[in-house]
């Protein structure tokens, strides 16, 4: 029998409190194994891992690549793939290779694949894919069925079909549908991350207010604490509330710490939106029961009559290289964004076509907008970018407009062997293919079943230990 | 005569104070105080008032979010951010360090 037979036949609410292990919020960086270990020995009933976001940027959605290497997702999902399948657990990972998408999904089932291999494991492996077709958003659009979250443009059709990944965030109703299949491991491609933590529990019969809860304060694991860290968080959920202890006894969950975690990343503090409803913290209460443990109540829930959806889309803007340069002459600090302006015209005499330059002048408010009195009149970093339909282009601004920058006669110059101050040669870097979001939008009426595609399948490398290459 | 009030800055009464991204287009700050002296010195003061942070972040105070946490002594904005996440000139794809214009606010007292 699976893991996920087992406990949905074995397990009920009223029977007791469910445990609930976050082993990471970031699979791919180093799950640290001590807390691992010492969560592992209270005995979870499950293992829930979320592996991405859309805080890294549209290049991960538009490129379809993993943000974490390789090498270290491998680590990190060995550890917890052998954890679960020791203990007989299901292990639920969502938000496939950060962003989701089906080459990231694929990527990240082939690193399990071959973790099993190499391991000699058998399982049952439930996969969600969460790609959009763009004729269903097109359609979505044409209907008036797409509403941006946030000042977010509305896309054009062209924008849409120039889009090269398209996903959907899957919620619990979703995840539900996938963990009724025989289940040891369930991989979800983008995953609303507190349907990882909030599914299984909410199947089992426990309020769904506090699923969502404890769901959204465990999904980044000891980040509730005090202070911060990356250990894995324990939940021990019943139907009153849930308790939260993190792995690490160096990192203490305070009601302090933990209400305050429930802000982060969170444009309202008290209504968190979720596909099936909205979360209401109006009254939730944080009570600790000792100097390492809190206790959590009191949240409420408004289910929505129709499961949301929100989808994301990157399209590709063209190809990046970007120019590394210091600068420290008083004179060219003093009127750097005007000569940057003159040496970009001469460029753009030399060198017609589209291409765009975005320079970002460290010292001199490349973070945030700056006072001018405040700007940096001692030393500045240039980090320019040149953006064009094509690599050669992209290459060849970047390239043209350092010679010029590098002996740009400017008023009043007294360096004239050179302007600019180079760390290293090529000062040019090709900076891969630069994307955009298009899609950040709520989908209405999305058919989530048609969208979200399970399947199941038996890795079965039993008596292969040590076979693979 | 009463003494001059010392102008003292956000930082100094602030336990955390930080900005993150709420998805690639709007932006989160939170303040967190060290106790309720400061939390209410801070929640009175024009200069963290909606209008006020608005102009601060160079954007239209009608999309600003302000709300008051006096249980947990914090303040919580939600605004939009100039450019999407990662579009090129964007400077901050995390949105982490969009605190900085916040830390040298000065509050100057009583109200």
């Amino acid at each position: 029998m699976s893991a996920s037979e087992r406990l949905l036949q074995n397990h009920r609410a009223q029977d007791g409190p469910l445990r609930i292990l976050a082993a990471s919020g970031q699979l791919g960086y180093g799950i640290p194994e001590v807390a691992l270990q010492r969560g592992l020995a209270r005995r979870p009933h499950l293992i829930g891992c979320d592996m991405g976001s859309i805080d890294p940027g549209p290049y991960y959605l538009g490129s379809g690549q993993m943000a974490a290497p390789a090498a270290m997702v491998y680590r990190d999902l060995e550890l917890v793939l052998s954890a679960a399948l020791a203990q007989g657990i299901p292990l639920i990972i969502g938000s496939a290779g950060t962003a989701g998408a089906r080459p990231q999904l694929e990527a990240t089932v082939a690193l399990v694949r071959a973790i099993a291999q190499a391991k000699g494991l058998r399982f049952r492996l439930t996969t969600v894919a969460s790609d959009l077709a763009p004729e269903l958003v097109l359609q979505a659009l044409r209907a008036g069925q797409l509403q941006p979250i946030g000042p977010m443009a509305n896309p054009t059709e062209a924008d849409i079909l120039q889009c090269s990944h398209i996903v959907g965030q899957c919620g619990t109703e979703t995840l539900a549908r996938a963990l009724r299949e025989p289940t040891d491991v369930l991989i979800a491609g983008r995953t609303c991350d507190t349907a990882v933590f909030a599914a299984l529990p909410e199947m089992l019969g426990y309020p769904t207010a506090l699923c969502q809860h404890m769901a959204k304060i465990i999904e980044c694991t000891s980040l509730c604490c005090n202070p911060s860290a990356r250990d894995a968080m324990l939940a021990e959920l019943d139907q009153d509330g849930f308790t939260l202890e993190s792995m690490n006894p160096l990192a203490h969950a305070t009601p302090a710490s933990v209400a305050a975690h429930v802000l982060y990343e969170q444009a309202n503090p008290f209504e968190v939106d979720e596909p099936t409803g909205t979360l209401l913290l109006q009254q939730a209460q944080y009570q600790a029961l000792d100097a390492h443990r809190t206790r959590v109540s009191g949240a409420q829930w408004r289910p929505r009559a129709q499961a949301t959806l929100k989808i994301e889309g990157a399209a590709r803007l063209g190809e990046r290289w970007v120019l590394l340069a210091g600068v420290a002459d008083p004179t060219l600090l003093a009127s750097l964004d005007e000569i940057l302006q003159v040496v970009e015209a001469r460029v753009r005499a030399l060198l017609p076509g589209h291409w765009s330059m975005h320079p970002h002048i460290y010292g001199q408010g490349a973070v945030r907008a700056l006072p001018q009195a405040q700007h940096s009149q001692h030393e500045a970093g240039l980090v320019i970018e040149f953006v064009a339909a094509t690599v050669d282009l992209a290459r060849t601004a970047a390239g043209v407009f350092k010679q010029n920058l590098l002996h740009h006669g400017f008023a009043g110059r007294l360096c004239s062997a050179g302007n600019l101050a180079f760390a290293f040669t090529p000062s040019e870097l090709d900076a891969g293919t630069a994307y955009r979001f298009v899609l950040y939008h709520v989908m209405q009426a999305a058919p989530l079943d048609e969208i979200f595609r399970v399947e199941t399948c038996v890795i079965d490398n039993a008596g292969q230990a040590g076979a693979g290459p | 005569m009463l003494p001059p009030v010392k102008p003292q800055t956000l930082a100094s009464l602030a336990r955390v104070l930080r900005s993150k991204n709420a998805g690639p287009t709007l932006l989160t700050i939170d303040i967190f105080f060290e106790d309720a002296a400061g939390y209410a010195q801070a929640s009175d003061s024009p200069a963290l008032s909606v209008p006020a942070v608005a102009a601060l972040y160079q954007v239209d105070p009608a999309q600003v979010q302000r709300h008051l946490l006096p249980g947990l002594l914090a303040i919580k904005y939600a605004l939009p951010r100039r450019l999407c996440a990662g579009t090129p000139g964007d400077g901050d794809v995390y949105g982490a360090q969009q605190h900085a214009p916040m830390l040298g606010i000065l509050l100057n007292g009583a109200p």
